[in-house]
């Protein structure tokens, strides 16, 4: 992104004065950062964020002398800063290098594929609902069904909440489930909802609720209904028995290397597929 | 006196020196003093600036692709079909903070009343530290106790199907600018002189009569000082709005449909689009926009309360 | 005879009129204000009641878990406190500075009345257009990444504007009396405003700081952006360019996107633990002036 010069002089002139008193940090850190080569920055997804500090805290104890700091804000962060250069690696919901889900794709950029991520449509666990086949959902989605009893539900009107638009699971619903069916995004029956934790409360705290999740996510208030008659579990998932699931992907600028290449080889290494990533309930790709 | 012995004349100098030297001293320093806060007066500008220049840079790049009018005035957002509408955004948010600051004034007022002219001084102190343990807890605590306390009952007592809008971001947007707005409001109180209260007394005005005629108006710039940062609290906020209001580009007006405001789509979606999209630029626009209605707001609130003041 | 009994009558009769108007709306007021109250202790309760029970030493102190349940807020907890305590230092003295300015120097005209509606709308600017301000300073420009020293000068950018205008305000409330004395004394302006009119207002100045300390404690948007999401995982970093999430963060990570076996506990002691410590901060903030009452 280009910035004027008046800009970097505006931003100059105000941070002058509040960067005084850090200034002497600042001398010596970038003293410090020239010497250490071994940086890696992770940005991007949190839906990833659990796999990747994790990983980052393993990582950090095999490789003590690397510094690793991850962080996340949303999928699309991934490739853009990598893109930037303010990360050396993007965590994204979908493989940036393509054009996912009306987002351009990211040149230059490298995917890896680290793990299978199992999605679930959940319903309240009240509910009487516990299969829907994908036409269904679509038609659920579309406004085409808009009560419960269409599906063998009681008599209620079905309140369909929806992601923010640009979030990975959404993404990934539109892209596997809708197929193209373009999602009714009005009525008094429709919200959005920032994150997934937001999803769950949304769904648990409605009876008449229906959404859609990281199949990690549900428990407590919410069942996952099974898909075309296929119950959602990650053997399923594993099996491609169960549609509805996607990929994470890191991203590095062209090939990784150093450090980066160590800690994305680490993620995808036996061990940490069947150890970690396993437990946190993704599915091994390796 | 005249003849005044070398001794003498070099004393005097000296000590003239020495006063003058003080005086520089001290007049220096307080040229000193005065230049520090003109600094910071200068700082806060260039932030403003600032951010008004980082926020514009990117948002007027909007109207490459969008016409002014659709943006202003068209009720329809949806980025995918081309279509940037932000007027639902714009008449959301004037929308939901009239509503809050009409919740949330008269109770905020009542309890500062409360607080500074009738509960007895021991509770004074309590009831203080309990309203600003109400400032700090963060928003999306709130939001998380709208979410889950809020929605199922508003959505049990009206019928609404979803129960999120503008009801409830009011409701969570009140008790969050209550503690700022009474707060405030208290200090301004407290700072009405005592004598003024005892000459109502001497008059034979009763304790409401004082309120009402002496107090209240006598602390009425720092009232409004209270209600414009509440305000401003109230349309800056988006953590706790994002969770409560439903993130829907629709009408709302009804208080209990879906809909957004410019705070909360912002929150939605700006970490979720790229840089370099129209739909980017348009939420700094929104960003900008927002930025514009609440100095439009604190001016339009300053001129009544000058006016107010000179009557 | 009959006219001047009427008319004490009359006189009575409204002087019993204003009384019981006096009481109604006193009631009214006083029962108003005790039902806010009890809102906000029943909100208060709702926030502890679950997670106060379960705060130990090791969640106090102890890094976080991604996997197993038991994990702790160690660093995320120390990173607030480091962070409201840097921020505080760099908007302290421009704060206070620039409200001694409005309310002592400035001439009373246009240009000011400007400058004061410009504080009070960066007032009303959402934390989130803060927070990527902050990213594009911090993060792009200066290309430090996301550290505790880039979220502590946004965070203080983002308490300035409010600590102005209380300062200001209180200032302002100060009885011109009280100047008129120091300065026949013999004091310059400025050993007047340290002396004389920053004592006298400082309650109304420590009402400010608590507000924006309280505020900062708890900002969540500013910190996500250029403070990160995560902690260096060490206990009593001072480093300036350590990662620097902090509190709520960690609170908003859990309940959005955490995987973690006992996320629901965490949420629920992060906001107790979140709500004490505000608690403890409003105490600290205002015990100086505590002190100094008691003395009295």
């Amino acid at each position: 992104m280009k910035r004027t010069t008046l800009w970097k002089r505006m931003a100059a002139a105000v941070l002058s004065s509040a960067l005084l008193i850090g200034a002497a940090f600042t001398t010596q850190y970038r003293a410090d950062a020239a010497e250490v080569s071994g940086k890696i920055v992770v940005a991007g997804s949190t839906a990833l964020l659990p796999l990747t500090q994790q990983a980052a805290k393993e990582f950090k104890k095999h490789h003590p002398k690397v510094k690793i700091v991850v962080s996340g804000s949303s999928s699309i962060a991934g490739p853009q800063s990598v893109a930037k250069g303010v990360a050396t690696i993007g965590a994204c919901d979908w493989d940036a290098t393509r054009a996912v889900g009306g987002f351009p794709a990211y040149k230059g950029l490298k995917a890896y594929k680290i793990a299978k991520i199992p999605f679930a449509v959940i319903v309240n666990k009240n509910n009487a609902v516990n299969n829907l086949s994908v036409q269904q959902i679509q038609d659920i989605y579309e406004g085409k069904i808009t009560n419960w009893k269409q599906v063998g539900g009681k008599d209620e009107e079905i309140v369909v909440i929806n992601r923010a638009k640009g979030s990975g699971t959404r993404v990934n619903f539109e892209d596997k489930i809708m197929d193209g069916h373009a999602i009714k995004t009005s009525g008094d029956n429709y919200k959005e909802v920032q994150k997934s934790g937001d999803m769950v409360n949304a769904v648990s705290s409605n009876p008449n609720a229906i959404g859609f999740v990281d199949l990690a996510y549900v428990k407590g208030g919410i069942k996952a209904v099974s898909i075309n008659g296929v119950k959602a579990t990650t053997a399923n998932a594993a099996s491609g028995k169960y549609v509805f699931y996607g990929y994470g992907y890191l991203l590095t600028k062209g090939e990784a290397k150093g450090a980066d290449k160590a800690f994305i080889n680490y993620i995808l290494s036996q061990k940490f597929q069947h150890g970690s990533l396993k437990k946190l309930k993704f599915i091994p790709v390796k | 006196m005249e003849k005044q012995s070398p001794d003498w004349t070099d004393a005097m100098n000296l000590l003239t020196a020495h006063r003058q030297s003080r005086w520089t001293v001290k007049y220096t320093a307080d040229r000193f003093f005065r230049f520090l806060c003109l600094g910071s007066v200068i700082f806060l500008g260039a932030v403003l600036g600032a951010i008004v220049l980082f926020v514009s840079e990117t948002g007027f790049l909007v109207f490459r692709d969008v016409s002014l009018s659709e943006f202003f005035f068209s009720p329809h957002w949806d980025p995918e079909h081309g279509k940037y509408g932000a007027a639902v955004f714009i008449a959301g948010t004037l929308y939901l903070t009239l509503v809050t600051l009409l919740i949330t004034t008269p109770i905020s007022i009542c309890v500062a009343v409360f607080i500074a002219e009738i509960a007895p001084p021991w509770l004074r102190q309590w009831l203080r530290t309990l309203l600003d343990l109400l400032v700090g807890i963060p928003s999306i605590v709130y939001g998380y106790l709208g979410a889950t306390l809020l929605i199922p009952w508003i959505r049990e007592h009206t019928g609404a199907p979803v129960g999120d809008g503008f009801l409830a971001a009011a409701l969570v947007l009140s008790i969050m600018i209550l503690p700022t707005i009474t707060r405030i409001t208290d200090d301004a109180l407290c700072a009405v002189p005592n004598e003024w209260r005892e000459a109502n007394y001497a008059l034979g005005g009763t304790t409401f009569q004082m309120i009402v005629r002496v107090v209240l108006p006598a602390a009425k710039s720092g009232i409004a000082a209270a209600v414009i940062l509440g305000m401003a609290r109230a349309i800056g906020e988006t953590m706790a709005v994002v969770m409560v209001i439903g993130n829907v580009a629709q009408w709302g007006f009804d208080l209990v449909t879906p809909s957004s405001v410019l705070t909360s789509h912002i929150v939605m979606q700006i970490l979720n689009v790229d840089f370099q999209s129209t739909t980017n630029h348009a939420l700094y626009m929104m960003a900008l926009l927002l930025l514009m209605i609440s100095i439009s707001l604190i001016m339009l609130i300053r001129r009544l309360r000058l006016k107010g003041g000179a009557s | 005879m009959n006219d001047q009994a009427t008319l004490l009558h009359e006189k009575t009769s409204r002087l019993h009129i204003r009384r019981l108007m006096n009481r109604l709306i006193l009631g009214v007021v006083i029962i108003i204000s005790l039902a806010v109250f009890f809102v906000i202790l029943a909100l208060l309760y709702t926030i502890v009641k679950k997670g106060l029970p379960n705060i130990n030493i090791h969640f106090l102190i102890g890094p976080p878990e991604e996997i197993d349940a038991g994990g702790g807020v160690g660093p995320f907890l120390w990173n607030s406190i480091y962070i409201l305590v840097l921020s505080l230092l760099l908007s302290l003295p421009i704060g206070i500075g620039a409200g001694i300015f409005l309310a002592e120097y400035a001439p009373n005209n246009r240009i000011m009345e400007w400058v004061r509606g410009a504080i009070e709308s960066l007032a009303s600017v959402p934390s989130i257009v803060f927070g990527l301000f902050g990213y594009a300073l911090f993060v792009e420009y200066f290309q430090i990444g996301v550290t505790i020293l880039g979220a502590s000068i946004t965070l203080a950018l983002l308490n300035l504007p409010v600590l102005a205008r209380v300062s200001e305000e209180a200032i302002t409330a100060v009885p011109s009396t009280w100047k008129e004395a120091s300065f026949a004394l013999g004091a310059t302006k400025a050993q007047t405003i340290i002396k004389t009119v920053l004592p006298a207002a400082k309650k109304g100045i420590l009402t400010g700081v608590s507000l924006v300390a309280c505020r900062a404690f708890g900002e969540s948007a500013i910190i996500l952006l250029v403070g990160g999401t995560s902690s260096s995982g060490q206990m009593w970093d001072f480093h300036l360019f350590s990662e620097g999430a902090t509190l709520p963060v960690h609170l908003w990570y859990i309940q959005s996107e955490a995987l973690v076996a006992d996320a629901q506990q965490i949420a629920e002691k992060t906001s107790a633990l979140l709500v004490l410590m505000v608690l403890f901060l409003s105490f600290i903030v205002r015990f100086p002036l505590w002190l100094s009452q008691r003395k009295k």
